[in-house]
C-alpha cells in the first residue's frame, strides 16, 4: 500500500523532470539455469506445465525449451498420480472432466531430469468468488493518469476467519497476456488489520492499467487465485522484481526457488517454482 | 582498552600537572563574547591574539572566548575574514571581560592580515576533516530550482557525495546515508529533506554556518559512526528590525529578526511554503482533485543575554511534508525540533552550554473509500502512523587552563522512544487495531578532551567518550534460532520487560586523537584517530531511503555500529590568504553495519530483527581540496578517489562487494566571479563515477512475468554510467538602497541537459512485452532553469 502510494509520489514528484530511456549495456553471459513454471490449480481444463532454460535478460529470443524432463503431479492427500506429457512446447495434464486442484490438499511434483531428481510442494488455500466488476468513465483530466477510458473494479470479499493470502491478475480481451498483478492479505495489505472484508479500494481499482486504461468493447478479465504464505512471499519478490525503478527502486535480488534436487549428490539446480492455488474468475466487457 | 584509558588519562594528569608547576607568574585571563556590529550575531572562530606574539585563543562555537596573559599592559587584536580587524589595549590587574562587536566590511575582496596571530585558518587548527561552510558562501553557489540548499552545498566538499539526484540524505567516507548526526542547533534531525530529497529542510534565512566533520571527532561527539553535520542557526538581528524573503518557481521565504531588547535579545522567524499544488488546482478535476503537493517548514529562534555570565537561546524548527489525493489518500511527514540552550560563564576561564532538546520525526498514511464509495458498499479507511521521539540533555564545559592548554568535558543523556508503527483499520464500523510494539533506549556518555598547544608548531587534542547504551523496557525482546545466513531467522521465544526494565546494555569506550605539527606557518601536517558507535539505524533498501523507512535502535538482536578511521592530512595555507590546499587520507573499518536478507520485510513487521544481517564495512580514500577565498574570482576544487565495500555472509557469495553509494571518483569545482559590486557569476561542475549497481544477465519466463535474475550471485557487479552535471547561476543586485535590498538570481541546473543515471533496472516493453530492455531512469532528465526573487528590507 504505501510503498505504490511512495511510487506514485515519486513519479508525480520526479514526473517534472525525470525520464526513462532504452540502455544499451554490455554484461557478460552468465550461467542459464533449468526454470520450472508450474502453476496448478482447481479449475478444469488442460494445465500445463513449461520447462525451459533461462536466457541472457536482453535476448528477445524465446527460452528454450526442455523438453527431455519427466513430470509427475501427486496429490499426497489422496495419493493421485497425474503423469504430465511433452507436447507442443509444455508438459500437460488433461483435467478437462475432472479438475487437479482440491482445496485443502497437499501436491508434491517430482521431476526426473538428466539422471537427476527434483521435488517441489505447495498446497491449495480457500478462494471466494469475484462477486462483480464495475467500470466507469473517466475524461483525461479527470483521471490520476491523465489517460481517457474506462477504469474498471471488481468486488470480492475476503473469507472469514484465519489469515488467507490472495493474487489479483487482470487481463484485456483474452489471458495470453498478463495485465495487472496484485497481492493481498485478508482482502487488504497487510496481516492481522482486517478479516471478512471486502477487498480494499486500491485492490479492486488495482485490475485497470492506469496508463492504458479500458476502452469500449474491451474485455475485463479478473482472476483471483489462493497461495500459501511461502507462494505469496515468492510472487510478492517476483511483483517487485519486475517492476523495480523509480526513486525508491528495489535492488535487484535473485528470487529462490522451491525444487529441490534430491539426488545425493546432485549437481542440477532448477529455478523457478511449483505453485498450486484455488482459481475464481470472472469478466465483463465495457458497453456504452 | 583498559590499558589505553589509563594510559590516557596518566598523559593527561601529567600534562595538567606539568602545566600548574610552571604557572609562576601572575596571570589573568581576558573573556568575553565576539558579535558582529551590524546585526549581533555572536561570531565562531574570532582569531584573539596579543600582538606581536603567536599568543592566542579562537572564538567557540557560542562566539566565547577566554585567553589567559601574565599581568601588564597588552595589545589584543580580533581578526576575521571579512571584518574590520579590532585591537585594544588592556591593563591586566584582574581577570578582565571584554566583549567585542566587529564591523563587516563591505566586501570580502579585501585580504585581512594581522601581524602575529593570524585568523583561524585550517593550517593553524588542531582538528583534521573538518569542513566549514558560511551561509555567505553557499549563498554564491548555483542553485537548483533558485534555492539555495545546505545539504547541496555539502555535497561539493570532499569526501561526500550521494547516491544520485533527488536522493535523500549524503555518504561521507564511505558511510551510509543513516550514519551522519544532522544536528540543528545540536538537536538531531531524523530525516533532512523535503519532496523526497529534492530540497532541504533548513531554510537559508535562518541559518547562521555549517560544520562538517567527517574524521578526528572531538570526544563532544557520539551517536554516529561517519560525520557530524553541525548546523547553527542565525541568532536573530538584535541591532532593527530585518525582513529577508524570496519569491522562487518552487517556493516562496520570508523571515523577520527583530531586536526584543536592543544589543540584549533578540529573535528570528522563518518560514518557506511550496505551491506547486496551488498553481496546479484551477487545472485539474476528477481524481486529481484536491490533489496535496506541498512542504512547509518554520523555524524560530530567541535569546536574551540577561548578564555578561548568563544568555538564554530558544529554538524551534517544524516541518511537514503533504501529499494527498482529495479525500481518499493522505501522507505527510516530517520533523519537529525544540532546544533550549543555557551559556554561563562561571569564571573567565570556565564556561558551561547547557543544552537540552526534543525531536521527533514522524509520519502518517490515510486512506478511506468515503468519496468513491457506491451505495450499497461499506465504509473503509485506514490509517497508520509511525513516529521517533527523543529528549537529550547535553552539559559541556569548558575549562580554559592557560593560553596552550583547554579541556572540554562534559555528559550526555538521550532517552529514546520508538513507536514504530501502528495501524488502525475500519471497516463498517469494525475497527482494528495492529501496533507494533514501542521501543524504548536510553543513551549516555561522559567525555574529555584536552587541548594542548606547546607551541607554535605542536599541538595535540587527545581524549576519550565513555558510551552507554540501554535498550530498555516497556517492550518486547525477540529470540531467534540461528540458521543459515541470509535465510529469514526463526522465532523461537518473545520475552516482554517491564517499565525502565534492562534488556540489553552495550557499553564502550571511545579513544580520540588529533594532533599537529606544523613545518611553517604554511604547512602543517595533521593526524587523527576516532572510534565511534551508534545506536540508531535507519532501515532501507531501496536506493534511497523513503520518507517511511523507520528509525530502530540496538536491541538484543541488533548491535551497535563500532568504527574506526584514521586519518592522515597535509594542509598548506598561501603567505597571504590568497588560497589553501589539502590533502587527506582515510581509512575506516565498520562492525555491525545493517544489512538485509533478500526480499526483507521492513514495513509493519514486528519480526524485522529476523530479516537483518549484521556486515563488516571497510572504506578507504584521498581527499584533495583547494580553496581560494579573496580576489574577484573565489570557489574551491575537491576531488575525492575512495573505495566503500562490505562483507556480509549470506550476501553476494560472502565476498566483500561495493556499497551502492561507491563513486572511485568524485569532483567538484565550485566557482564564482564578481564582476561587478551587482553582478556576479557562479558556476558548479561535478564529474562522479557511477554507483554500483546490480545487473542481470538472466530472464525467467514464469507465468507471463520475465524475472530478472543475476546467476553470478554477487551484488554490485557492475558500474552506472559516470555522472557529470554543470550549473550556473547568476546573480543581478538592484540599487542597494539605504533599507531596500533586492536581487534577482537566475540559475540554469544540468546546463547541458545531460542524463545521468539514477538506476538501471530490467523489464518488458510496455507496447511489445517480448522485448526486454534495461532501463536508464534520469531524475532529472533536462535543463532545469529557476529564477528567485531574494529582498532584505
Amino acid at each position: 500500500m504505501k510503498k505504490s502510494l511512495l511510487f506514485i509520489l515519486s513519479a508525480v514528484v520526479a514526473g517534472l523532470t525525470a525520464c526513462e530511456d532504452k540502455i544499451d549495456l554490455n554484461i557478460a553471459k552468465g550461467t542459464s539455469y533449468p526454470v520450472l513454471d508450474a502453476w496448478i490449480t482447481t479449475e478444469t481444463g488442460q494445465q500445463n506445465i513449461r520447462f525451459t532454460m533461462s536466457v541472457p535478460y536482453t535476448d528477445d529470443n524465446p527460452a528454450p525449451i526442455i523438453n527431455d524432463a519427466t513430470i509427475t503431479l501427486t496429490d499426497l492427500t489422496t495419493g493421485t498420480s497425474y503423469p504430465f506429457v511433452f507436447k507442443d512446447k509444455m508438459y500437460s495434464y488433461d483435467a478437462t472432466s475432472k479438475p487437479i486442484g482440491v482445496v485443502g490438499h497437499t501436491y508434491k511434483l517430482h521431476i526426473q531430469y538428466k539422471n537427476e531428481t527434483f521435488d517441489a510442494y505447495d498446497s491449495i488455500k480457500r478462494v471466494p468468488p469475484i462477486d462483480s466488476i464495475t467500470y466507469e468513465f473517466k475524461k483525461k483530466e479527470e483521471a490520476l493518469s491523465g489517460k481517457e477510458g474506462y477504469y474498471a473494479k471488481f468486488y470480492a470479499k475476503d473469507i472469514a476467519g484465519g489469515t488467507d493470502y490472495y493474487w489479483i491478475r487482470s487481463y484485456r480481451n483474452d489471458t495470453l497476456r498478463r495485465l495487472e498483478d496484485n497481492f493481498s492479505v485478508d482482502g487488504t495489505f497487510d496481516d492481522g488489520v482486517a478479516d471478512g472484508i471486502p477487498f480494499i479500494l486500491p485492490l479492486q481499482e488495482g485490475i485497470t492499467d492506469y496508463q492504458k486504461p479500458f476502452q469500449l468493447n474491451e474485455k475485463v478479465i479478473v482472476r483471483l487465485s489462493s497461495l500459501t504464505y511461502t507462494s505469496y512471499e515468492f510472487l510478492k519478490q517476483v511483483n517487485d522484481q519486475v517492476n523495480a525503478g523509480g526513486l525508491f527502486a528495489k535492488v535487484l535480488e535473485n528470487v529462490k526457488s522451491n525444487v529441490e534436487n534430491t539426488t545425493a549428490n546432485g549437481k542440477i539446480r532448477i529455478l523457478g517454482r511449483f505453485g498450486t492455488s484455488a482459481v475464481s474468475r470472472a469478466e465483463k466487457t465495457i458497453i456504452k | 582498552m583498559k590499558t589505553k584509558a589509563t594510559l590516557l588519562l596518566s598523559l593527561l594528569l601529567l600534562l595538567l600537572a606539568g602545566q600548574t608547576t610552571t604557572a609562576q607568574q601572575q596571570r589573568y585571563t581576558v573573556s568575553g563574547y565576539v558579535k558582529d556590529k551590524q546585526n549581533g550575531e555572536s561570531l565562531v572562530g574570532i582569531s584573539i591574539g596579543k600582538s606581536g606574539t603567536t599568543i592566542g585563543t579562537v572564538t567557540n562555537q557560542y562566539g566565547f572566548y577566554s585567553l589567559t596573559l601574565p599581568a601588564g599592559e597588552h595589545e589584543i587584536q580580533f581578526s576575521y575574514m571579512g571584518y574590520a580587524p579590532y585591537k585594544t589595549t588592556v591593563k591586566l590587574t584582574k581577570n578582565t571581560t571584554i566583549d567585542v562587536s566587529m564591523e563587516a566590511t563591505s566586501s570580502q575582496l579585501n585580504v585581512v592580515t594581522v601581524n602575529g596571530q593570524k585568523q583561524e585558518r585550517t593550517v593553524n587548527t588542531l582538528n583534521t576533516s573538518i569542513n566549514k561552510l558560511d551561509i555567505q558562501q553557499m549563498k554564491k553557489m548555483p542553485t537548483f530550482m533558485g534555492e539555495v540548499d545546505v545539504l547541496r552545498a555539502i555535497q561539493t566538499l570532499p569526501g561526500v557525495n550521494t547516491v544520485g539526484e533527488g536522493a535523500s540524505g549524503f555518504n561521507v567516507r564511505g558511510g551510509n546515508s543513516d550514519e551522519n548526526l544532522i544536528l540543528l542547533d545540536e538537536a538531531p534531525v531524523y530525516n533532512s529533506t523535503h519532496m523526497l530529497g529534492f530540497f532541504s529542510v533548513f531554510n537559508p534565512d535562518a541559518v547562521k554556518s555549517l560544520n562538517l566533520i567527517k574524521g578526528g571527532f572531538p570526544a563532544e561527539y557520539g551517536g554516529r559512526t561517519s560525520s557530524v553535520l553541525d548546523i547553527r542557526m542565525k541568532d536573530g538581528n538584535n541591532q532593527h528590525l530585518t525582513l529577508n524573503g524570496g519569491i522562487g518557481n518552487i517556493f516562496s521565504r520570508l523571515s523577520v529578526e527583530a531586536p526584543i531588547v536592543k544589543d540584549k535579545g533578540s529573535f528570528i522567524v522563518a518560514g518557506r511554503r511550496s505551491y506547486i499544488d496551488l498553481l496546479m488546482k484551477p487545472f485539474v478535476k476528477g481524481d486529481m482533485k484536491d490533489t496535496k503537493l506541498n512542504f512547509y517548514d518554520l523555524t524560530a529562534k530567541a535569546n536574551y543575554k540577561f548578564d555578561k555570565n548568563n544568555a538564554l537561546f530558544v529554538s524551534g524548527y517544524f516541518g511537514r511534508d503533504v501529499f494527498g489525493f482529495g479525500k481518499d489518500v493522505n501522507m505527510n511527514w516530517g520533523n519537529s525540533t525544540a532546544t533550549v540552550r543555557w551559556n554561563h560563564v562561571f569564571t573567565n576561564r570556565l564556561f558551561l552550554n547547557l543544552t537540552t532538546y526534543y525531536s521527533k520525526y514522524d509520519y502518517s498514511l490515510k486512506f478511506t473509500n468515503d468519496s468513491k464509495k457506491k451505495p450499497g458498499e461499506v465504509e473503509q479507511a485506514y490509517d497508520w502512523t509511525s513516529n521517533i521521539i527523543n529528549y537529550g540533555l547535553k552539559p559541556s564545559f569548558t575549562y580554559y587552563i592557560n593560553s596552550s592548554n583547554s579541556l572540554h568535558f562534559g555528559v550526555q543523556g538521550i532517552y529514546y522512544t520508538f513507536k514504530p508503527g501502528t495501524g488502525t483499520s475500519v471497516n463498517d464500523g469494525d475497527v482494528r487495531v495492529k501496533k507494533i510494539t514501542d521501543q524504548h533506549a536510553l543513551e549516555s556518555a561522559v567525555y574529555i578532551d584536552h587541548e594542548y598547544k606547546p607551541s607554535k608548531k605542536f599541538g595535540i587534542q587527545y581524549g576519550g567518550r565513555l558510551s552507554a547504551y540501554q535498550f530498555i523496557g516497556n517492550g518486547n525482546a525477540y529470540m531467534y534460532a540461528d540458521t543459515t545466513p541470509g535465510i529469514r531467522k526463526r522465532l523461537l521465544d518473545i520475552k516482554q520487560y517491564g517499565s525502565n526494565e534492562l534488556i540489553k546494555g552495550y557499553y564502550y569506550f571511545e579513544p580520540r586523537i588529533s594532533a599537529r605539527y606544523a613545518f611553517s606557518d604554511e604547512h602543517a601536517v595533521k593526524v587523527a584517530y576516532s572510534r565511534t558507535t551508534q545506536f540508531m539505524h535507519q532501515l532501507s533498501n531501496t536506493a534511497s531511503p523513503t520518507p517511511l523507512d523507520i528509525w530502530t535502535p540496538s536491541t538484543n538482536n541488533i548491535k551497535p555500529m563500532v568504527a574506526d578511521q584514521y586519518t592522515v592530512g597535509y594542509f598548506y595555507n598561501a603567505p597571504n590568504d590568497a588560497y589553501e590546499l589539502s590533502a587527506e587520507v582515510f581509512y575506516k573499518t565498520t562492525d555491525n553495519q545493517v544489512d538485509y536478507i533478500d526480499n526483507a520485510n521492513l514495513q509493519l513487521n514486528p519480526l524485522i530483527e529476523a530479516d537483518l544481517l549484521p556486515s563488516q564495512g571497510r572504506a578507504y580514500g584521498l581527499e584533495l581540496y583547494a580553496k581560494k577565498d579573496i580576489g574577484k574570482t573565489t570557489g574551491w576544487v575537491s576531488y575525492t578517489l575512495s573505495r566503500t565495500e562490505r562483507k556480509t555472509p549470506g550476501i553476494s557469495m560472502n565476498e566483500w562487494f561495493l556499497n551502492r553509494y561507491d563513486r572511485t571518483h568524485n569532483l567538484n569545482l565550485v566557482l564564482t566571479h564578481t564582476f561587478t559590486k551587482r553582478t556576479s557569476l557562479s558556476a558548479n561542475w561535478v564529474f562522479a563515477s557511477g554507483t554500483p549497481g546490480t545487473f542481470a544477465d538472466n530472464r525467467l519466463e514464469f507465468q507471463d512475468w520475465d524475472i530478472p535474475y543475476n546467476s553470478t550471485e554477487k551484488r554490485n557487479n557492475y558500474r552506472l554510467p559516470a555522472y557529470h552535471r554543470l550549473d550556473l547561476s547568476m546573480t543581478l543586485k538592484g540599487k542597494q538602497l539605504k533599507r531596500w535590498k533586492g536581487e534577482w538570481v537566475f540559475s540554469l541546473y544540468n546546463v547541458y541537459g545531460r542524463r545521468n543515471a539514477y538506476t538501471i533496472y530490467f523489464k518488458q516493453n510496455e507496447d511489445d512485452p517480448t522485448k526486454r530492455e534495461a532501463t536508464r531512469l534520469s531524475i532529472i532528465g533536462s535543463i532545469i532553469p529557476g529564477i528567485t526573487y531574494n529582498f532584505k528590507f
